[in-house]
């Protein structure tokens, strides 16, 4: 059974199209990865099936029940862990969840093990009189989750849940993220950490200007690039202005620039490392590393998109 | 149900706050005593007058004349008035330059000339307002007598000038005159009930700051529960400040708020409505920093006028500035408040009242349309 179905959705701002025409089916038990650089379209979509944006044409459907028709079972069956903090400084981690669980319909003694469980679920759960102000960084993300699944919703989507988080954190929320899948849940995830999506995610859609333009397995979406290599280059300062020059060496498809880092996306059939490097030294380029990979997401996302997921 | 929810979470926010608590409570309190304390010499003083003395030369070739003013003088000694004849070699205008009578009087066949110091104005204008009202009746007496029917005529008059009524004091309450800390207590629980509209604008734009506007429009839950949670929240946590700061000010400092306490709060909890109302829809029409700058201005503008700080009588003659101060809702209610307390007029609350709610409910209209249009919150 298809948890999420997207049908044609478009969605405008002014003369903007941030979706374009979408199409898109999250089956259930899932865990789908949502892949694109800033910009793309996700969030709008995100936000879109969460029912905060309303869209300016095409049909969502969760549970295979239209949203439009249907806003109060497609709204319990959802949990939205949103990319910013969502929670109450002034308010004790259980009452942060008590509320945002109750207004999903639970009440009394349930209420108060549901809440209980999602804390211990999201290790937090001697810290359920502790208020999230005086939470780290990672504690207050797992608060944020712990606030979305206490009402056991059918699917959740996480946008960003490990930005800016100390790694031990990023790992228990990944931990997390398996263990409800285990548990029957259906995840959207997305995130601007490759690694991540590679590591949990059992299928992964790239987006681009509003559009799905790849979506597969991660094994599906590597195998359409075979004839790719992936190149990168550490430089003591990169000049972004390389990216043009590169750009017209033999073999390249994609370039992208950013943190000293250079990533090139190039046919695997053409040996141009060497051209590559001469431009770099030509130009008073410091090269401090450089690594020749076989075709990764990566990869497959520069092709694609021309662009670091980064950026 | 969801509705109790929202609101309850509203009012742990404002009791948690004690930034708010300190502003909505501990600020205006102090102010109160402050001013009221500090301010306490400028109110309900009584002025004494005194005795007024008044030198009089009748030249005598009016003979109606003197008879008249001869009662008049008889009648008017009894408030105060002290009248000496003039004695030959007085200089009757030198006598109250040099400030030993208030007024000198001459009375002859062209009539009464009155010469007052202005070094005393208080006892020349009560002499002044005596002696016009004498000059009326004299006038009366001397133009109904000339005609067809003047024996009746002079009749009524005759009933009428039994009295010595020159001077009619009419008091509200004579043995209650507001002091700097009862005026003060009505006019700061006013201004406290108008911050409501600060809270009120944060009601929205909190949530889109902590980022949990979009977990609560993506809970099953309207976004009419989410308003109407809010606003009952917002206006559950005013009352509860502008109660708490009423019965401080009669309990603990001692301000009266007269005998009908249902009424002075009808009047108080009409003023938080149109606040919250007031706040809630300039969050919707400014962004969230413009917004508190137009409340900043809109509700010390309204303190100032509605006088919060500089103390205003309610029947006090402002000019070109009458109509500025009747904009102001503490006015309003300052007004009405004033009435109930201290001449027991209930009535008066129903005007503000009215007019309170009435604009209330236009802003709570055209902030839900808003919402409504706004995709989220």
């Amino acid at each position: 059974m298809n948890v999420l179905d997207i049908r044609g959705l478009t969605k405008k701002f002014g003369e903007f199209i941030a979706v374009d025409n979408m199409s898109l089916s999250v089956r259930e038990g899932e865990i789908f990865g949502f892949l694109g650089s800033n910009g793309a379209g996700k969030s709008t979509t995100i936000n879109l099936v969460a029912s905060l944006l309303r869209p300016t044409s095409g049909e969502i459907r969760i549970l295979e029940r239209n949203i439009a028709k249907h806003r109060r079972f497609a709204k319990t069956n959802l949990g939205i862990v949103p990319q910013e903090l969502a929670i109450y400084q002034d308010m004790t981690a259980l009452e942060n969840v008590i509320f945002f669980a109750g207004l999903y319909g639970l009440r009394g003694e349930e209420l108060k093990e549901r809440a209980l469980e999602a804390l211990q679920f999201v290790g937090l759960e001697d810290k359920e009189k502790s208020y999230p102000k005086n939470f780290s960084g990672g504690m207050k993300r797992r608060l944020n989750i712990a606030c979305a699944i206490a009402h056991r919703p059918k699917l959740i989507i996480m946008d960003e849940p490990t930005v800016g988080i100390d790694p031990q954190s990023r790992n228990y929320i990944l931990g997390s993220v398996r263990r409800l899948n285990e548990m029957g849940c259906t995840i959207i995830y997305t995130s601007h950490y490759m690694e991540e999506v590679e590591e949990i995610c059992t299928r992964i859609a790239i987006v681009d200007h509003g559009k799905i333009i790849a979506d597969g397995t991660k094994e599906q979406l590597i195998a359409a690039i075979t004839d790719m290599k992936n190149i990168t280059i550490e430089l003591k300062k990169a000049d972004p202005e390389l990216a043009v020059t590169l750009k017209q060496i033999a073999g390249i498809r994609a370039i992208s620039v950013s943190d000293n880092l250079i990533t090139i996306s190039s046919d695997l059939a053409v040996d141009n490392l060497g051209t590559i490097l001469k431009l770099l030294i030509d130009s008073g380029s410091e090269i401090k590393a450089l690594e020749e990979q076989a075709p990764n997401l990566e990869t497959v996302f520069l092709t694609l998109t021309g662009r670091n997921l980064r950026d | 149900m969801n509705l109790l929810r929202i609101a309850v979470k509203e009012l742990k926010h404002d009791f948690r706050d004690r930034w708010n608590l300190m502003f909505m409570l501990a600020f205006p309190l102090t102010l109160m005593l402050i001013l009221g304390f500090s301010l306490g010499s400028t109110f309900g003083v009584i002025a004494q007058v005194g005795e007024i003395r008044v030198l009089v030369r009748d030249s005598g070739d009016n003979p109606a004349l003197s008879d008249s003013f001869a009662a008049f003088a008889a009648g008017v000694t009894e408030s105060g008035v002290q009248f000496d004849d003039w004695q030959e070699g007085t200089e009757g205008r030198t006598e109250v330059e040099q400030d030993l009578y208030d007024s000198y009087v001459e009375l002859s066949s062209s009539g009464i000339h009155i010469y007052s110091s202005s070094r005393n104005s208080l006892k020349s204008d009560i002499f002044q307002g005596m002696m016009l009202t004498f000059g009326d009746r004299y006038t009366a007496v001397q133009t109904i007598s000339q005609t067809k029917d003047a024996a009746r005529a002079l009749q009524i008059l005759d009933d009428a000038k039994g009295s010595s009524d020159y001077v009619r004091e009419v008091s509200v309450v004579a043995e209650r005159q507001p002091g700097a800390l009862d005026y003060y207590a009505l006019a700061m629980s006013c201004m406290v009930a108008l911050w409501g509209a600060w809270s009120a604008s944060n009601l929205i734009g909190g949530e889109r700051r902590w980022g949990t506007a979009s977990r609560l429009t993506a809970a099953p839950i309207t976004k009419f529960d989410i308003f109407t949670g809010k606003v009952l929240g917002s206006l559950v946590t005013n009352m509860l400040c502008v109660s708490i700061v009423v019965f401080v000010s009669k309990y603990v400092f001692g301000a009266y708020w007269g005998d009908h306490m249902p009424a002075v709060l009808t009047v108080l909890f009409s003023e938080v409505v149109l606040a919250v109302s007031l706040g809630l829809t300039v969050s919707y029409l400014f962004n969230q920093a413009s917004s508190r700058s137009v409340l900043m201005i809109i509700t010390q503008l309204a303190a100032f006028f509605g006088g919060a700080y500089v103390a205003i009588g309610v029947d006090e003659d402002l000019g070109i500035f009458h109509w500025v101060t009747n904009l102001s809702p503490i006015r309003w209610a300052n007004v009405a408040l004033t009435r109930i307390v201290y001449a027991g007029q209930i009535a008066s609350m129903w005007p503000v009242v009215f007019l309170n709610l009435g604009l209330a409910v236009i802003m709570l209209a055209a902030a839900a349309a808003m919402m409504r249009r706004k995709e989220g919150l």
